[in-house]
């Protein structure tokens, strides 16, 4: 339903924004993930307003996109997403002239990633899956993706309801690169995932979040920085990566190509990287930015934090998620096999 | 002479064409669009191919499908049946109330309907919670173990739908009941039939169209649940509306989902066809047989 009305709203704005005031900036973003006090903010240095649309998945956001959706300024689609609309010509190149706080991005982060000369895209955040459980209710907590096969705690864990950090957890608890498309190493993963369907309750990203604040669910698979805001309103609260390994991303900046406020949109990247504003988004969404400059403001505590920062042990064993391009049905075709096998 | 009948029936038909236009226009051409780009290819970037193809029906014989639409029309047929077995004896009691207190047990119907829908799914989350109220109050009658779940099964699933629509359900039963003539029992009871013969032959043929309604209310929107499955449902719990919301948003395959829908409509148009032609007959035959 969420989806639905996203589309309705898709529909809705592409109506609206033939009428839309040259001092308004539409966003594309994620919930919860950025700071609203930054927000207002820069609506009143620019003097402008600043409306803001949701989205849950990345996919989601491609599909509205790819069915003509217009009038976002900015968009936050993880890497591997803005490399695919980038390729679709959905996004614009980016104009580092216009972005002069561009000079406060970690550059050797970036050059690991998907953009690694900054061509489309300018990284807001980088985040990790992981597993975040109630420590009161899950005894000998071990923090490897095995623990989804303890039928003690069948019907009170979520996995994440995204195909790709399903499957790529399994293909790490075998072993596999995340990204693999090999055909054996994908039936080994969904043999695996069949064992901890058995005991889940559901695949979920947004429920399963509220579910474990209230006690429904003791263990969800979950992003760091989505975990780290339960655990600041809930101490019974942790969260661990797993020592096979996870998924890395990235998350963007993207400007897309049917942007009718190009020139607020750079100042509103802009205005992001200033160390200042980078810093309160990083304490409001627990998130770390591959911001040089607003690193140096925060404290050791947060820069230490393995939920945060993952030890080197961690990142070597993982992956940044790649588009697969055609090799996607191939993840879809076995997602179905894994929702309809008992 | 027809031309007098349309001259007549001038105002009739100015009048139907707003609805006809805007039916046509956001309905028919639409239904004819999706069903459309279910015969195009699809390309793995979300978009749509200029060429036409069988490819996207033939994978619908994809081994994963039979489970989910049994799935969808057995829950479907099922919590249509419930809603009408508990309509009819409550419409019948609420249309033979006093007419002040028919009025205030329709505004308790109503009212849940002043609340948004997702919110009162939610509400069903909250009240099945594994340490709620309710949950304590089973396993304190010794119904439910301690560790039995009530969310994320088909047995939720089915409840919340129930619940969803069982006010669809009433309204047009009770409809027909108040307007059904009582008095008919009581011819029943003194030519000799029981009291539940004469409610079985004589009460239910006379809301027969009311029961017709409360099915059609019913079924169409079980079987394109979506949000219910995706918010009580658990892992086995997904109907067809879960797979065409996956086609599109994450599969990026429109001509897919587009086929998934024609086979929701055709389920639905495939046996209205069949009970309108057979209604079109019998009625023809009835007229002709009054002529004889």
């Amino acid at each position: 339903m969420k989806k639905l009305l996203t589309f309705f709203a898709a529909a809705l704005m592409a109506f609206v924004s033939c009428s839309k005031k040259s001092n308004e900036l539409h966003i594309y973003n994620w919930a919860d993930y950025m700071n609203p006090a930054v927000i207002e903010k820069f609506e009143k240095e620019y003097n402008c307003k600043v409306v803001i649309n949701y989205f849950d998945s990345n996919e989601a956001l491609y599909a509205k996109l790819k069915a003509g959706a217009t009038g976002y300024d900015v968009l936050f689609p993880t890497s591997y997403m803005s490399r695919l609309m980038y390729e679709q010509k959905m996004i614009r190149e980016i104009d580092h002239s216009k972005l002069k706080n561009i000079k406060n991005i970690d550059m050797a982060f970036v050059k690991k990633g998907l953009d690694p000369q900054m061509r489309y895209s300018v990284p807001y955040m980088m985040t990790f899956t992981g597993i975040a459980y109630n420590k009161k209710k899950v005894k000998n907590f071990k923090p490897s993706w095995s623990i989804f096969e303890r039928d003690d705690l069948a019907g009170r864990m979520t996995l994440l309801n995204d195909m790709r950090e399903v499957i790529g957890a399994a293909l790490k608890y075998n072993g596999y690169n995340y990204n693999s498309t090999n055909d054996a190493e994908l039936e080994k993963a969904f043999e695996t995932v069949i064992k901890w369907k058995k005991n889940i309750a559901k695949f979920d990203v947004d429920e399963a979040k509220r579910g474990l604040s209230s006690g429904e669910f003791y263990l969800i698979q979950v992003y760091n920085g989505d975990a780290l805001q339960l655990i600041a309103e809930n101490p019974d609260l942790a969260f661990a990566t797993p020592q096979e390994g996870t998924a890395l991303s990235q998350d963007d900046f993207v400007i897309p190509v049917t942007a009718k406020n190009v020139e607020l949109a750079y100042k509103f990247i802009d205005f992001m990287l200033e160390p200042e504003n980078c810093k309160a988004n990083m304490e409001f969404v627990y998130y770390l930015a591959p911001n040089i400059a607003a690193q140096k403001l925060m404290s050791e505590d947060f820069l230490k934090d393995p939920a945060v920062n993952p030890p080197k042990s961690i990142l070597d064993k993982s992956e940044f998620l790649q588009d697969l391009g055609s090799n996607n049905s191939k993840f879809s075709a076995l997602w179905d096999k894994i929702k309809s096998t008992k | 002479m027809s031309a007098e009948v349309l001259r007549k029936r001038k105002g009739e038909i100015l009048i139907s064409i707003p609805p006809i236009l805007w039916l046509v226009i956001f309905f028919v051409i639409p239904t004819f669009l999706v069903i459309a780009m279910a015969f195009r290819s699809a390309d793995p970037y979300g978009g749509i191919g200029q060429e036409w193809t069988l490819d996207t029906i033939k994978s619908l014989g994809n081994p994963d499908y039979p489970v989910i639409i049994w799935r969808t029309i057995w829950l479907s047929v099922l919590s249509t049946a419930v809603c009408i077995l508990a309509s009819i004896p409550a419409g019948y009691y609420i249309a033979r109330l006093n007419k002040k207190y028919q009025d205030i047990l329709l505004l308790f119907i109503i009212v849940p309907f002043w609340i948004n829908f997702l919110i009162r799914i939610f509400a069903w989350k909250v009240f099945l919670h594994p340490e709620g109220f309710f949950k304590e109050a089973l396993v304190a009658l010794k119904i439910a173990a301690p560790d039995t779940l009530l969310l994320y099964n088909t047995g939720a699933v089915l409840v919340v739908i129930v619940y969803s629509y069982l006010p669809f359900a009433l309204l047009p039963i009770y409809a027909a009941a108040e307007k059904f003539n009582f008095h008919l029992l009581e011819a029943a009871y003194d030519l000799g039939a029981g009291r539940l013969q004469a409610f079985v032959r004589v009460f239910l043929p006379g809301i027969k169209q009311g029961i017709i309604t409360a099915i059609v209310v019913v079924f169409i929107p079980a079987l394109g649940s979506y949000v219910i499955p995706d918010i009580v449902g658990g892992t086995q719990a997904e109907m067809i509306g879960n797979k065409i919301a996956q086609r599109t948003f994450i599969d990026r395959n429109l001509p897919h989902a587009s086929a998934l829908s024609t086979i929701l409509a055709l389920a639905i148009i495939i046996p209205s066809a069949v009970a309108l032609t057979m209604r079109f007959f019998k009625e023809k035959n009835s007229t002709s047989l009054r002529l004889r």
